[in-house]
């Protein structure tokens, strides 16, 4: 005979709400079983989506690749943020690829550094 | 390239909890309700499937995940009514060039909802059964929540055209 146990729900995620430079901004981690999703909202929706994987091989340094998928194409400092986020991803030893969501109202550096380091905060990586 | 040298200055940071348990919503704490994060998360078993379905609402857009017995991230769909004359625009995001699994979910949820949609769905190509299915169950969900505006009375099932 079985007890039956109420299963977990499949995909962790965590969430956060926090002030930078004035701004409510609202940070969604989730892991699924081969993506994290990260979603950094201070507009109320997603806004640019990028796309951020590792490359090459065990042997070899790794390299990381950052794509704007979806938004704006002509703010680097997003893909600085993908890329700070993937390779600490891939410094934590996981393989996975990173879809990151960024909708904010300013795209200082000072924004992208202060939610990086609230992302990499609240990591579920 | 590598950086290790961050700020890590905050004005203020709340911390709430995480949730994976089934069939629950968590709100971030906000300002106002309509400024809340909702997540809903829940599980259907339907005979020999089990859908997951994860919900993120923010003020403006609607994020869900559909998930056919893995938690596979799948395809990514971005949905929005488009103007002037109002018709659903769907775009392939990540994934879902060679088959649109999920691309109709998007769509209607649109026609819905009327809000913008992104929708991520790993159902399997070539598999009407289980999208209807899962549509189903996702659409029953979005209504019990709230966030599916009533139909008028004596108007047909809304199309894609005004």
């Amino acid at each position: 005979m079985y007890s039956s146990q109420p299963t977990r729900f499949p995909v962790t995620h965590k969430s956060v709400s926090l002030d930078i430079k004035g701004n409510k901004t609202d940070i969604v981690i989730c892991k699924y079983d081969d993506k994290f999703l990260v979603i950094v909202t201070q507009i109320g929706c997603m806004g640019t989506i990028l796309h951020a994987r590792k490359e090459g091989s065990v042997s070899t340094e790794p390299t990381f690749s950052v794509s704007v998928i979806f938004g704006k194409r002509d703010e680097p400092w997003l893909l600085a943020c993908g890329r700070q986020l993937i390779e600490h991803i891939s410094c934590s030893g996981s393989s996975r690829p990173l879809v990151l969501s960024l909708g904010l109202k300013d795209h200082s550096p000072e924004t992208l550094k202060e939610l990086t380091v609230a992302v990499i905060e609240n990591c579920l990586w | 390239m590598t950086s290790k040298e961050l700020d890590t200055r905050f004005s203020e940071l709340l911390l709430t909890e995480g949730s994976d348990s089934v069939g629950k919503t968590n709100k971030l704490e906000g300002q106002g309700s309509n400024d809340d994060v909702q997540i809903t998360c829940f599980t259907e078993d339907l005979h020999d499937v089990t859908f997951h379905f994860q919900i993120i609402k923010l003020t403006k857009q609607i994020y869900v995940w559909i998930g056919c017995n893995t938690a596979k991230f799948g395809h990514l769909y971005a949905a929005a009514i488009t103007r002037p004359n109002k018709t659903v625009a769907v775009t392939p995001v990540l994934g879902g060039t060679s088959d649109n699994t999920g691309s109709g979910i998007a769509r209607r949820l649109v026609l819905k909802t009327g809000l913008n949609i992104i929708v991520a769905c790993n159902i399997p190509k070539d598999s009407p059964t289980l999208e209807v299915t899962a549509e189903r169950k996702l659409f029953e969900k979005l209504k019990s929540l709230g966030y599916i505006k009533p139909r008028p009375e004596g108007l047909p099932v809304s199309s894609a055209h005004n």
